[in-house]
């Protein structure tokens, strides 16, 4: 059995060490907001975070995972009203919706590290997560205004 | 035996009744409550009445109007858009309203007909339609609520949920009505339906605002449901191993033994192909997906590649070159003047070749459904699909071959789930009766997924194409044009299980110059164009080969996205001929004269697809008669004058002619997307940066106009031709799909690269509100970005690059060519 530390719970999953992070989050944990989209690392629609850090949870063994902090897009904000998820719902983001969770956590993980980013910031650090739909342009503005409001909320 | 599968409608009374509820069971007609699916299952509140007017929503006592939706939820916000319709009508105010999507069955395709989302038609279609039903409902409440207030109707009015007596001044709330009065009343149908007067645009409060879309919460928070996230009791997994060739493969042996050492492996079964779908498939079935993935790559499969195990991309060009040589085997699409006369007596002739390479949906969720044989001996697929009733009528026929049962003996129900991604890709159903006999092999239920690498293997493309293009230009006017079209033709391979959809013929029309042969509407529209050219000729061929070896489809747009990129770069061609600016070149030709001003008023039936080939292909489903049905105004309304305005909106906005930088343009190209019949004018104009040194480009900015007629939500409507403007770009860009030994060489996101965030330029976008017949949006702003990026390369460097994709090298290559 191993031991995972996953949105602030401790879970137990037994699969095998060598099964890839996103399938234990998905159809054992059925934590199933992250998806799967090209099992390569190349789409960024598994995308969670590991102490804070942007994965695609289809690169991770479950076995390599350890204490690691695991937060999915359920976990990201109890409400679901974490800034950028607020702000994908005003800028009105997803249309099929599929990859927007890993949309979102990249966005999270992005702002995290770089509370005031530059256009150019935003459009390398998102450039990773394919959106077939492409609303890339409202990816962009979302993650803005998510910069906008945290900083009214830090201020307020 | 299709006979069987058809209900025999013919609804005379359309019925306004309250229904007691039993648990959630009112949610949508039919559903077993055990079985509800996830979607369907959310609303589920406790009441006593429920108010069901119609097919298309449920009302119950606390106000609540859940929208039962049978289009596909796919990203284009359809349910919101069906919502407003309906309310706008109904007067209930838009913080009651709650969407659901109905369970597909034999029995419900009698009252919703048929459940399929393609063509950018679902506002087209159905907006008139759902709009009465909404009048209707409010018209039954005020007179109930009228009667309640002891009021005079001719004093009240509903609005925001309440009936309102403008005499007494008292109002009484649509939940108090239906609290109170055991509503049942009648309307004639279809008289009372065609004689309901609708609202007038002007006093509109929903329709026209950009009320967020209902579905983009659980988007943003992980809850929204796919056909993955269903959890059955007892699911085993399923992944399929890669085919041989890409159809017509045929199984010989599969040894499992390596398999066999992955723990969790069940088995391995070989689906049975006898009706030509899933050919050549083994799925590998596991306790879990990842290990059914691996025993999917562990087994040993020997199989006859078939029929086109050797063929290739350059046998299916040489396939082409061949057939255009042979104008005999041709079946004529457009035929106005005579081309072969006026051609010679012009001043100046013109030739072209265009090719365009396929490209596959590559939606981000793959291809992924969960099948369940239940104990009442009824059959279940949770899926989000495209195809929702074709999925059902050719499953109930597939398994009642695997079981040898009679159809009719079988009940199969679909439940639909959000659309990961459709483009086109998603109205094909080979994965639930893979699905389906894996559930029948093992005795439990299947969670069936697609890999990314089985996806792309198995994916429908859009067909190559080949186009010869010949214009004659005489005082600086184009007067005569032939384009030559050969692809695969989709209509023949859609037909695969038509005997167990109606027999539904895909494949339709007739060659226009009386010769006996059938052309397909899918693959060759677009070419018939909105242009005034008096001698214009459009000749197609069919390449069989192309269409089952590919296996040949429908992709965002249809024929459009090739025929358009060969159409308006050729005119920029003749333009350049003519010495002429590609801008004033066109709105000369965008008369409205002829066949170019649009069908005035004729209409189609509501509810039925508003074009001929569909109304045809339509013909043997439940719709209502055409002849006793309101008609809605025609799309083509306005014609080619329309167009005219959407040009001089977007040259406007864009600064067309305005001084660039070096290397730098403006391309412009037009579209009518979807269908003739089923037009949606738009206008867009890209800029275009081109490195002189690698042939690399850059689009800087698309400015996109377009007129839709009504814009039911005008910043969903921004957000739709965003994205598929976008989709445009990839495809002239990056996107490209090939074949070699019968197989799609592509795999996965390193080989297939759809367009990222670096690429993406900036918008200008204008919607126009002719005040018309709304139509679709979703799609048709894909199709002007590859000819207008095309066209700008050329205006910039002089390169004409005669192929979609543009690659880098293609562009150094024209370039050098000019200048040789």
């Amino acid at each position: 059995m191993i031991n995972l530390k996953v949105n602030g719970q401790s879970l137990l999953s037994d699969a095998p060490p060598d099964t890839p992070l996103l399938w234990v989050l998905r159809e054992e944990l059925r934590l199933t907001g992250t998806r799967y989209g090209c099992g390569l690392g190349l789409c960024g629609s598994c995308t969670v975070h590991l102490n804070g850090q942007a994965v695609r949870s289809c690169q991770i063994n479950v076995g390599d995972v350890g204490a690691a902090a695991i937060t999915t897009i359920e976990g990201l904000h109890q409400a679901g009203a974490h800034p950028v998820q607020k702000a994908w719902v005003e800028i009105q983001v997803p249309q099929c919706g599929y990859c927007q969770s890993g949309q979102i956590m990249q966005a999270a993980a992005l702002l995290a590290q770089n509370p005031n980013p530059t256009d150019k910031d935003i459009i390398e650090g998102m450039n990773g997560n394919l959106c077939r739909c492409a609303t890339y342009p409202r990816i962009v503005g979302a993650v803005k205004r998510a910069v906008q409001m945290m900083k009214e909320t830090n201020h307020g | 035996m299709a006979k069987d599968n058809l209900p025999n409608v013919s609804r005379r009374e359309f019925l306004v009744r309250s229904a007691a509820l039993s648990g959630g069971a009112f949610l949508s007609i039919g559903v077993p409550p055990a079985l509800m699916s996830g979607a369907a299952a959310a609303a589920a509140e406790p009441a006593t009445a429920a108010f069901t007017p119609s097919i298309w929503f449920t009302m119950t006592p606390d106000g609540t109007t859940t929208m039962h939706i049978v289009k596909a939820e796919m990203g284009q916000h359809i349910g919101t858009a069906f919502a407003q319709i309906i309310a706008e009508e109904l007067e209930v105010p838009w913080s009651k309203v709650r969407l659901d999507m109905p369970l597909e069955s034999v029995e419900d395709f009698a009252v919703y007909g048929l459940a399929y989302t393609v063509n950018s038609g679902s506002v087209t279609t159905e907006f008139d339609r759902i709009a009465r039903a909404g009048a209707l409902g409010r018209i039954a409440l005020t007179e109930a609520g009228c009667k309640l207030l002891g009021a005079q109707m001719a004093n009240c009015h509903a609005a925001e949920g309440r009936v309102i007596d403008k005499a007494s001044g008292k109002s009484v709330s649509y939940g108090e009505i239906l609290q109170k009065v055991k509503l049942d009343r009648k309307f004639s149908y279809p008289n009372d339906f065609k004689q309901v007067k609708l609202k007038d645009r002007s006093k509109y409060k929903i329709i026209g605002k950009s009320v967020p879309a209902l579905d983009i919460p659980a988007k943003t928070n992980g809850q929204a449901k796919y056909g993955m996230d269903v959890f059955l009791p007892g699911m085993a997994y399923g992944a399929l191993a890669i085919p041989r060739s890409r159809y017509g493969a045929k199984v010989q042996s599969v040894d499992d033994s390596a398999a066999k050492s992955i723990p969790g492996y069940l088995k391995s079964v070989t689906i049975d192909d006898s009706i030509g779908k899933c050919t050549g498939w083994v799925v590998a079935l596991a306790e879990t997906y990842p290990a059914a993935v691996k025993a999917a790559r562990a087994l040993k499969i020997t199989s006859d590649p078939g029929p086109h195990g050797s063929l290739s991309l350059d046998g299916i060009m040489e396939d082409f070159s061949e057939r255009l040589k042979r104008p005999e085997e041709s079946a004529a699409w457009v035929l106005e003047g005579d081309v072969d006369a006026a051609m010679p007596a012009s001043e100046k002739q013109l030739e072209a070749q265009y090719t365009s390479d396929m490209v596959c949906h590559a939606t981000m969720e793959p291809i992924n459904c969960v099948v369940q044989h239940a104990s009442d001996d009824s059959w279940h697929v949770h899926i989000g699909t495209q195809s929702t009733s074709f999925l059902r009528m050719t499953l109930t026929g597939y398994l009642a071959k695997v079981l040898n049962k009679k159809p009719e003996e079988l009940k199969v129900y679909v439940h639909q789930y959000l659309v990961g991604g459709g483009f086109g890709g998603k109205q094909d159903y080979d994965d639930a009766l893979a699905a389906a006999y894996c559930v029948k092999e093992l005795g439990r239920p299947v969670k069936f997924i697609q890999t990314r690498e089985s996806q792309f293997a198995t994916s429908f493309p859009r067909t190559p194409t080949l186009h010869k293009l010949k214009a004659g230009v005489k005082n600086g006017q184009l007067t005569a044009m032939n384009h030559d079209i050969v692809c695969g033709w989709m209509g023949p391979r859609f037909a695969v299980g038509k005997q167990f959809n109606n027999g539904t013929d895909w494949l339709q029309l007739d060659s226009v110059d009386g010769k006996k042969a059938d052309i397909d509407q899918w693959s060759i529209g677009g070419s018939d164009h909105w242009y005034h050219v008096p001698n214009h000729r459009v000749r197609a061929w069919n390449s069989d080969k192309t269409t089952w070896s590919v296996q040949a489809s429908a992709l965002r747009t249809v024929s459009n996205s090739y025929n358009m990129f060969v159409v308006e770069s050729f005119m920029d061609e003749v333009a350049h001929a003519a010495g002429k600016d590609p801008v004033e070149f066109r709105l000369a030709m965008l008369n409205g004269k002829g066949g170019n001003r649009g069908i005035p008023n004729t209409g189609y039936p509501a509810g039925t697809p508003s074009d001929y080939y569909m109304d045809q292909l339509w013909i043997s489903l439940p719709w209502p008669n055409p002849d006793t049905w309101p008609k809605y105004e025609s799309g083509t309304v306005g014609g080619a004058l329309r167009l005219a305005n959407c040009l001089k909106v977007a040259a406007e906005k864009a600064g067309w002619g305005k001084k660039l930088p070096p290397n730098t343009a403006m391309g412009v190209a037009l579209s009518s997307a979807e269908e003739r019949q089923s037009p949606t004018w738009v206008a867009g104009i890209a800029e275009v940066t081109v490195d002189p040194s690698s042939g690399k480009y850059r689009v800087n900015k698309l400015t996109i106009a377009m007129d839709m007629g009504l814009a039911i939500n005008p910043n969903n409507i921004k957000a739709q031709i965003m994205g598929s403007a976008l989709w445009g770009a990839s495809q002239v860009m990056s996107e490209r799909l090939t074949y070699k030994n019968g197989a799609i060489e592509q795999t996965n996101f390193h080989e297939y690269q759809p367009i990222r965030q670096v690429d993406v330029p900036q918008f200008d976008i204008h919607l126009i509100e002719s005040g018309r017949h709304p139509v679709g949006v979703g799609e048709p702003a894909s199709t002007v970005v590859a000819p207008a990026v095309a066209n700008a390369i050329f205006r910039a460097v002089g390169a004409r690059v005669r192929h979609m994709p543009i690659t880098a090298e293609a562009v150094l290559g024209a370039m050098n060519k000019k200048t040789a």
